[in-house]
């Protein structure tokens, strides 16, 4: 356990420094801010035309939005693409010679994002927060634990899930395409396309059972003070199983992957 | 024993590859395979401290190998056993006792220092803190590399970029060495930096060297016994030297005239390799050498001889025509 | 004339011969444009639960613009990205030399030089997805309409290309900045819908700072004979000025590069 403190230690410099070197590539984050704010452009509109919707009001989609714009940026892990390289171009064989396992390589180079994403755009959010009045999160000192801490498992799943999929680059090349078909739709279930709050009952019900509520909608539920204490620990606990079944089927994958990797080639 | 390798076996399955545009649209609907057998059986031994050249042609087999034993690769059939390891087992164990460096692939972190690497290795293979500084300190002086370590590591060139990824794959102090085609692409001076360098690490630390290489002089500079593969068979297994004369049963004769002397008259004291100006290289009979210098020197006004083997090169070609099955010296 | 197409053709060839060797990707990838394409046309059918119209656009109307989106995306990923976003690169490298001494105009090499064959697919499906919008409303677009709609589509795709161009040629400069075409493409995100959608100063700013507008709605317009003949002629008129504007700026920036450096 130590030497693995010591490694993490080691890897997360390496992380951060990496990315410093890439601060430049921060451009990519207009993206990540125009989409949400585009979506939420158009529900103002429809609100505009069609009045609330399911007790949503404008402040209310203000306030999910500019929400989620941050945390679909925490919680998104892009270890996929940089797993399906490594496998595919041979380059996972330099990780396999070192003793430790390649995931803390890949996880560690994610954890050099999400600080920066933390610090920088964190405080923008909480900044446009205070000063648009139409912007107001109920928050409590319990809430906020309990908004971090669904941030923390929202990104774990994530990663979990993405790994997971990632597996499947020991035996197809059509990985990265077949996850953004599943992520894709996951969309949908999210809270991404559209708050969950405005699904009808059944669609709503199947989501609370997916992952995908739990990496971006449960968070902002959590924010905008949607949820009971118990509704929360019930949402805790399906991120809970999601994390361990995800977790079993990647190590499952990764024994198997890495005999076939050796069986065909390095 | 540091290595044992009985009937090492290795088969791929690659598709056939076929040229043009319709063979392009052709292979998106159907593809052909055929099996390349990248090494076909093959068996040696090699004790703790030796520094081995293994050599062959391209596509031979010789990466293959390496990987095989580095636990890359899970082989067809055969054994490998490596300081008491399986390789392919992967154990932790193992994989710190070891380095595989490759020419063409690199472990060293792209866009940051050397030294950035060089701290996560230390960290990776938990090399205490004094330890890690004793070899650092070490191989910066061997390898030359102070002012490189705060350079960005893809703003080095070349042979600076290897020498750094020596370094780091030997902060560990590995006993078993892998070498594959570690001077490639270098300059002149640069390779002889690495040559001295291996050498040295092998005489301070008594680690055992398997390196496979293009270059002759990497080899007949590095390693006494060679492995000579061919198409994933084992051809050769000994001592360079005594393939060399085994083979080759003649030495070069090279003499620098003062004035220019008939061919014909050459031809007593050797076969006539080549005529250059005042340059002349005669073929002579390994056993003969010292008197058909002798008699050259007494005979012809030479200004200067010397007595050289054939280009190693030109053994191993000829070993490779020759085609013969494995012996051992 | 002839021989550009003879140089295309040969470049183009060679890219798809060495892509098809990736043969499923070729597939899965048609199979995810048209994936995404679906997901498009379903992620904005959700606006439309409570209401027949939003901003003045019924769904129909809205696909019909989104097809456009689609269609002028794939076109970005198509020819531009492949192509633009190279520049950076080969001025960082000095790669660019190799350009410069070819003995053809360095500015189509840069511009047509490489394809995305992956995304071959997407302009079709988003003239699909357009064409499917109007079907749904039983529209029948004169041919007079689809020739209009057809000019400006073209201008839309020199209007793309002469901002793109720009913000490359930016990179001579700014030689740090990497992935410039994620600026692009978040401009082009705000054309999945119609301009009507954004209020006050951003629809001002679509329309005469950053012409999205004429890039997806006007030609929506046309195609749905609702467009004013005055935005037409503006937007033709934009697309050549940006046009030439933008090669004067690629000119300007290869003077400062081979003057500046040895």
């Amino acid at each position: 356990m130590r030497d693995l403190i010591r490694v993490y230690r080691a890897l997360l410099r390496v992380g951060w420094e990496l990315m410093l070197e890439y601060r430049a590539q921060a451009l990519l984050w207009i993206l990540s801010f125009v989409f949400p704010l585009v979506m939420m452009n158009v529900w103002l509109a429809v609100v505009d035309e069609a009045g609330p919707l399911a007790g949503w009001g404008r402040s209310d989609f203000i306030a999910y939005y500019v929400a989620a714009a941050l945390f679909n940026y925490l919680t998104a892990a892009w270890v996929l693409w940089d797993w399906d390289e490594d496998i595919r171009t041979g380059s996972l064989s330099v990780k396999l010679l070192k003793p430790i396992d390649p995931f803390h390589y890949l996880l560690t180079n994610e954890l050099g994002w999400k600080v920066f994403i933390l610090v920088v755009m964190g405080p923008l959010v909480a900044l446009a927060a205070w000063l648009s009045p139409e912007i107001d999160y109920p928050l409590t000192a319990e809430s906020l634990l309990a908004v971090a801490a669904s941030a923390v498992t929202g990104f774990a799943l994530n990663l979990m899930m993405s790994t997971s999929f990632a597996m499947m680059s020991f035996w197809s090349t059509q990985t990265k395409n077949f996850y953004q078909l599943v992520f894709g739709l996951g969309q949908f279930l999210s809270g991404w396309i559209a708050p969950l709050a405005l699904f009808p009952d059944t669609i709503r019900h199947v989501a609370t059972l997916t992952p995908f509520r739990y990496t971006l909608s449960f968070p902002l539920e959590i924010l905008m003070g949607r949820l009971s204490g118990s509704e929360i620990a019930l949402g805790f606990a399906v991120t809970a199983i999601w994390l361990i079944s995800f977790t079993i089927v990647y190590r499952v994958f990764w024994r198997l992957g890495v005999k076939r990797y050796e069986a065909v080639g390095a | 024993m540091s290595l044992h390798i009985d009937k090492l076996v290795k088969h791929y399955q690659v598709h056939h590859k076929e040229a043009g545009l319709r063979g392009s649209l052709r292979s998106l609907f159907h593809r052909r395979y055929e099996m390349v057998k990248a090494v076909d059986g093959i068996s040696f031994d090699i004790e703790q401290g030796e520094i081995v050249g293994f050599l062959g042609p391209n596509g031979a087999g010789k990466t293959t190998t390496l990987k095989c034993l580095s636990g890359l690769l899970y082989p067809t059939a055969g054994s490998a056993t490596v300081l008491g390891f399986t390789p392919h087992k992967r154990e932790k164990a193992y994989l710190k006792q070891f380095t595989l460096v490759m020419g063409q692939r690199n472990q060293l972190l792209w866009d940051l220092p050397a030294m950035e690497t060089f701290l996560v290795n230390q960290a990776i293979y938990g090399v205490p803190e004094r330890q890690f500084r004793e070899t650092l300190d070490e191989l910066v002086d061997l390898l030359d590399l102070k002012p490189l370590l705060t350079k960005q590591v893809r703003k080095l060139s070349l042979g600076e970029r290897m020498k750094c990824e020596l370094a780091a794959s030997l902060l560990h102090r590995p006993k078993v060495l892998f070498l594959d085609e570690p001077t490639i692409g270098l300059d002149v001076t640069a390779q002889a930096a690495i040559r001295e360098f291996i050498l040295a690490y092998n005489q301070r630390y008594s680690a055992t060297v398997l390196l496979t290489s293009h270059y002759m002089a990497d080899v007949t500079a590095l390693a006494d016994r060679i492995l000579v593969i061919e198409r994933g068979r084992l051809m050769y297994d000994g001592n360079l030297q005594a393939l060399v004369e085994r083979t080759a049963p003649y030495k070069l004769l090279r003499l620098v005239l003062e004035q220019p002397v008939d061919e014909t008259e050459l031809k007593l004291f050797g076969d006539v390799e080549s005529i250059d100006g005042l340059k002349v290289t005669l073929r002579v009979p390994r056993h003969g050498t010292k008197d058909a210098a002798t008699r050259a020197l007494a005979r012809l006004p030479v200004a200067d001889v010397t007595v050289e083997d054939p280009p190693v090169e030109e053994i191993i070609r000829e070993v490779f025509r020759r085609g013969e099955a494995v012996e051992y010296a | 004339m002839r021989n550009a197409f003879r140089l295309l053709a040969i470049f183009y060839k060679n890219t798809l011969i060495s892509e098809l060797e990736y043969r499923l990707n070729f597939w899965s990838n048609l199979g995810l444009s048209l994936f995404w394409l679906v997901w498009a046309a379903l992620s904005v059918r959700v606006y439309f639960f409570q209401t027949e119209e939003v901003a003045g656009w019924k769904y129909p109307e809205l696909l019909v613009v989104m097809g456009l989106f689609f269609a002028l995306n794939g076109f970005r990923q198509l020819i531009l990205t492949p192509n633009l976003s190279r520049i950076s690169e080969y001025v960082r490298m000095g790669t660019l030399d190799y350009v410069l001494t070819k003995p053809v105009n360095s500015q189509f090499l840069v511009s047509l030089r490489n394809i995305g064959v992956y995304n071959w697919g997407d302009p079709l499906l988003g003239l699909g997805l357009a064409a499917y919008g109007l079907w749904q409303l039983k529209y029948v677009p004169s041919l007079g309409q689809i020739a209009l709609f057809g000019v400006l589509i073209a201008a839309a795709m020199v209007l793309l290309y002469s901002i793109s161009l720009i913000l490359q040629t930016l990179t001579f400069w700014l030689v740090n900045v990497e992935r410039v075409d994620a600026l692009v493409m978040g401009v082009l995100e705000t054309g999945r819908f119609p301009v009507s959608f954004y209020r006050g100063w951003i629809r001002a700013v679509l329309t005469a700072v950053i012409p999205v507008a004429f890039m997806t709605t006007f030609p929506a317009e046309a195609l749905l004979g609702r467009l004013d003949w005055r935005l037409a002629a503006a937007g033709i008129g934009l697309a050549v000025i940006l046009f030439v504007l933008s090669s004067a700026f690629w000119r300007f920036a290869l003077r400062y590069y081979t003057g500046a450096s040895s």
